[in-house]
């Protein structure tokens, strides 16, 4: 399966990229800023987390825009594929109705164009960063590490989800639903570590996935301290077992679904 | 060549169900429904081979399972039994409407299309003017295919798959696209398309003059069991009388 699927990534890359570049076309279709758009969305929400930052929360939070900024771009990514990868397979009806293609492809593209979001945030951040003149050390490589991390967990559940987004006509509306508690638990506009009584905080971070990346990304880039090793390390061996369970699952299934969305 | 080199779709014992797990709702329903599946039966232990280079005919009444076949053929769904062997050949399956994403425009759709058909961007690239003469679209090949007629969309399909061609391809009532004038052009293309002799074609059509005219050869459908598979003529013959006695 794994050969296979390493097969299939080789033959439909070109495929993905091309309908990356076309799904972020398609985003921005029609709108007068065009390719603009994709710099100016997270530039304007990073200025209202700034007045929501500094003149609502007054929160006494070192570089707090930025902490929430990060928080908020990682949360984005995965949040926003899980939502998608849910209705995937019959947003893409008309193409997976007339020829074969292997159904994960349909949501790494979705994750590609996730990223790149992703990383034009990011360069806000960093942006961000010069502006407030944060100081920096080695330990912000451990950036990339993370996003891999962060990438695998969020393709492993999506991969899940996609596949019984297919047969469960509300999992979507449930979906939602057990963001918004998540999102709570991950710590976007507060740190846990501070905020929530110990021995929580300390659960919270580790047993969440997303809180643990969100920690994790704010620790190498603001704070100059390196990461939690076999925290890390937990999370790829989970998200490596998630994906390898969601594209097994997704090769034995996938010949259904067109006969299931009827 | 060897005799079996010149096989180019093996289908032996196929058989298709359509499970009635339809999506269902856990609000309405709890998880009960999934184990209550109803099975339909819609294809029954068919089974042919098709020689490189034949052209084949599949007729039968509505819901008789030609486009299932089809279907299956062309890999969107698998066997629940049997097996579809193509011998290694490359397979597109022309219906009304390919798949399209809307919001983009043609040209890019093209791209899409031709990259999940197994064409390298190079290859694509060569063949795209003719693609965009041969659909007539014009301008509008730069403008999302959420704006186009629906002739212009199956017009835009079939030039696709008639122009990026490969070694099987599957037609699905295709030959009624268009007005009048693109109708007989693709008609002619088709025939062209046709008389590559490599080229190995299924044709699924209710119209028996594309049936007679065209292909070698007719399969008829009924209700998923293979009923008569032989010359056109004879076979059309057969299902016309067939049909005619039903009313």
């Amino acid at each position: 399966m794994i050969k296979q699927f390493i097969e299939d990534i080789k033959k439909y890359s070109k495929y993905i990229k091309y309908s990356t570049k076309a799904g972020l076309k398609a985003e921005i279709a029609g709108s007068y800023l065009n390719w603009l758009w994709l710099f100016v969305e997270p530039i304007c929400f990073m200025f209202i987390y700034i007045f929501v930052a500094v003149v609502v929360f007054k929160s006494n939070i070192e570089y707090f825009p930025i902490f929430v900024f990060i928080g908020l771009t990682v949360w984005n990514l995965f949040s926003k594929t899980l939502v998608s990868s849910v209705k995937l397979v019959i947003a893409n009806r008309d193409t997976v109705t007339k020829i074969y293609v292997p159904k994960f492809v349909l949501l790494l593209t979705r994750m590609c164009i996730n990223s790149v979001k992703f990383f034009i945030s990011f360069s806000l951040v960093i942006i961000c960063m010069i502006i407030y003149q944060v100081p920096i050390s080695l330990n912000v490589l451990y950036f990339f590490p993370i996003f891999i991390i962060l990438f695998i967990i969020t393709f492993g559940i999506s991969s899940l989800f996609m596949h019984f987004g297919v047969f469960i006509k509300d999992l979507s509306n449930i979906t939602t639903i057990a963001l918004r508690l998540l999102f709570y638990a991950s710590g976007v506009f507060f740190a846990i570590d501070t905020r929530v009584p110990a021995p929580y905080n300390e659960l919270l971070i580790k047993l969440n996935p997303i809180a643990s990346i969100i920690y994790e990304f704010r620790n190498v880039l603001l704070y100059q301290s390196s990461i939690n090793f076999s925290l890390m390390g937990i999370w790829l061996i989970i998200g490596l077992f998630l994906s390898y369970v969601g594209i097994k699952t997704i090769y034995k299934y996938e010949n259904t679904y067109v006969k299931v969305m009827k | 060549m060897t005799e079996k080199n010149k096989i180019a779709i093996t289908v032996r014992n196929l058989d298709i169900y359509y499970k009635e797990i339809k999506r269902f709702s856990v609000a309405k329903s709890g998880f009960k429904n999934l184990t209550s599946a109803k099975n339909f039966h819609a294809i029954k232990n068919v089974s042919f081979e098709i020689p490189k280079g034949q052209i084949v005919g599949i007729c039968g009444k509505n819901g008789s399972g030609k486009s299932t076949i089809l279907r299956a053929i062309a890999g969107i769904f698998s066997p629940d039994n049997g097996i579809i062997d193509l011998h290694g050949n490359t397979v597109s399956l022309l219906s009304i409407g390919v798949g399209f994403q809307k919001k983009l425009s043609g040209y890019e759709n093209i791209f899409l299309s031709g990259l999940l058909l197994g064409y390298s961007e190079k290859q694509i690239l060569d063949r795209i003017d003719e693609i965009i003469e041969f659909s007539e679209l014009g301008d509008f090949i730069y403008k999302p295919v959420s704006t186009y007629s629906s002739g212009m969309y199956s017009k835009l399909a079939f030039s696709i798959t008639a122009i990026l061609e490969t070694d099987i391809i599957l037609i699905d009532e295709v030959l009624s696209v268009g007005d009048i004038r693109f109708k007989q052009k693709s008609y002619n293309k088709m025939k062209e398309l046709i008389s590559d002799e490599n080229r190995t074609v299924i044709i699924v059509s209710h119209s028996s003059k594309t049936l007679k005219t065209l292909c070698d050869r007719v399969l008829w459908l009924d209700d998923g069991v293979l009923k008569g598979d032989g010359k056109a003529e004879e076979i059309v013959k057969k299902y016309e009388a067939y049909m005619n006695s039903l009313d």
